[in-house]
């Protein structure tokens, strides 16, 4: 666990960069938990998100008890983990544990246009977006209207701003270089 | 204060504030932000207001900052954090610490800081037509306004993150199932149901709603410990509040009460 499993989790969430998890089929235990640390989750309609620690007398682990209250509320983190839920697709996107839900068919394709969307986009705003969400945990209001204010500055200054603003006002798309 | 890009009505206790410059989609000019700022300060300082409608004119509740802007190019584009720091980080902080109630009534498009003016309010009802967007990741920015510190509170990590990388736009519908606002009413009835519900705050125990408020305000950094302490320490105080001894008096003669906001 602390050799593997945990440096990996942190690896994920301090990458600067969007991850998107595509859950083709199930994801049990830690292999659910893998999927709540990415930052956009599409899943299958027939895949399920099993929280199965308890069943063989652990606690979710990589992170799955932090996780889980903090995307589905407190009460629905007690019962997912106490009771070893087993969650299909389209009630993890209800509870906010999945982005969306597709047709089996359909998951890779739809998946890979969005990686690729992302990989085309204002990549330094991703960075700061991912970086303020992740500081948003524990900071407060007050504390996140500075990094807000920083991290805007900053991004304030990027070639990627420029051709944001130039596109947004001449009514094209724009071309993001990531800088 | 005579304003020109926002409009400002007092009456009965409820003060309406409505965003001016329906051409533009209420889109913030730094005369705007500067007119909000000072109009929230007012609204702080003036013990006959009791709760406040925030509201847009025409067809939009608020585009976010107003790219267009003539005075834009002077401040900034040259430094994107200095408008923050100067007006919509105090605009922000002002309506979270106002022991007030605010309720946005979101008459239509929320978008950018427009959205997250709406985050900021205490409860937040939409027009069926109206829709939320984080439009910043569109031009290469992140969300302010404290929108990275209240979409995951709202609606979880992993939604904040989509909502913010990829910028999509929320119908009304969506967003109260969500839990990013209150609840949403057909476009006709906004108005009317927003302003009742605002009015009734008016009327209402404004000590306790000015500890509810704090009370939530406080809970996001405290442990569960400190919060019972605090939940104590207001309770003890609104307790020996004249609304409190009449809010049981009229329960136990089953009448409807008349709170003072003392």
């Amino acid at each position: 666990m602390d050799r593997l499993f945990n440096p990996m989790i942190r690896a994920m969430r301090a990458l600067p960069k969007p991850i998107v998890a595509a859950v083709n089929g199930v994801a049990a235990g830690g292999g659910a938990n893998l999927a709540l640390a990415c930052d956009i989750v599409l899943t299958a309609r027939s895949a399920r998100f099993d929280q199965a620690f308890v069943r063989i007398s652990l606690l979710p682990d990589l992170g799955g008890t932090w996780f889980l209250p903090h995307i589905v509320g407190d009460a629905r983190a007690r019962a997912l983990a106490m009771l070893g839920s087993s969650v299909p697709a389209e009630d993890a996107v209800r509870m906010g544990m999945a982005w969306q839900v597709l047709d089996d068919s359909a998951l890779m394709e739809e998946a890979k246009k969005l990686a690729h969307r992302l990989a085309a986009g204002p990549t330094l705003s991703y960075a700061a977006i991912k970086q303020a969400i992740n500081a948003a945990a524990t900071n407060t209001l007050d504390q996140q209207l500075d990094l807000e204010r920083d991290s805007q500055r900053a991004l304030g200054r990027s070639a990627d701003y420029k051709e944001g603003v130039a596109a947004f006002l001449a009514k094209r798309p724009a071309t993001f270089t990531g800088r | 204060m005579q304003y020109e890009k926002i409009l400002l009505a007092k009456k009965d206790g409820l003060a309406t504030l409505t965003f001016n410059a329906p051409d533009r989609l209420n889109a913030v000019s730094r005369k705007m932000v500067a007119e909000i700022k000072l109009c929230w300060e007012d609204l702080a300082a003036d013990s006959s207001v009791r709760a406040v409608l925030l509201t847009g004119s025409g067809r939009g509740f608020c585009a976010g900052a107003d790219l267009a802007d003539p005075d834009r190019e002077a401040s900034a584009t040259a430094d994107s954090g200095a408008a923050l720091e100067k007006y919509f980080n105090p605009v922000i902080r002002l309506m979270r610490a106002l022991p007030k109630p605010i309720v946005s009534a979101v008459n239509g498009v929320a978008a950018g800081v427009g959205m997250s003016f709406v985050l900021a309010s205490d409860i937040a009802i939409a027009a069926k037509s109206a829709s939320f967007l984080q439009a910043f990741a569109r031009i290469g920015l992140l969300p302010d306004g404290g929108s990275t510190w209240f979409l995951p509170r709202l609606v979880g990590e992993q939604r904040a993150r989509a909502l913010a990388m990829l910028a999509p736009q929320i119908p009304a519908e969506q967003a109260k199932e969500w839990g990013l606002i209150w609840d949403v009413v057909e476009d006709g009835e906004l108005m009317k149901t927003a302003t009742e519900l605002a009015r009734r705050l008016a009327e209402g125990p404004a000590m306790s709603l000015a500890r509810i408020k704090e009370a939530m305000n406080r809970a996001s950094g405290n442990d569960l410990g400190r919060q019972l302490d605090l939940e104590r320490d207001f309770q003890r105080e609104l307790g020996r509040s004249e609304d409190f001894k009449e809010g049981v008096a009229a329960f136990l003669a089953k009448r409807k009460p008349v709170f003072k906001g003392k």
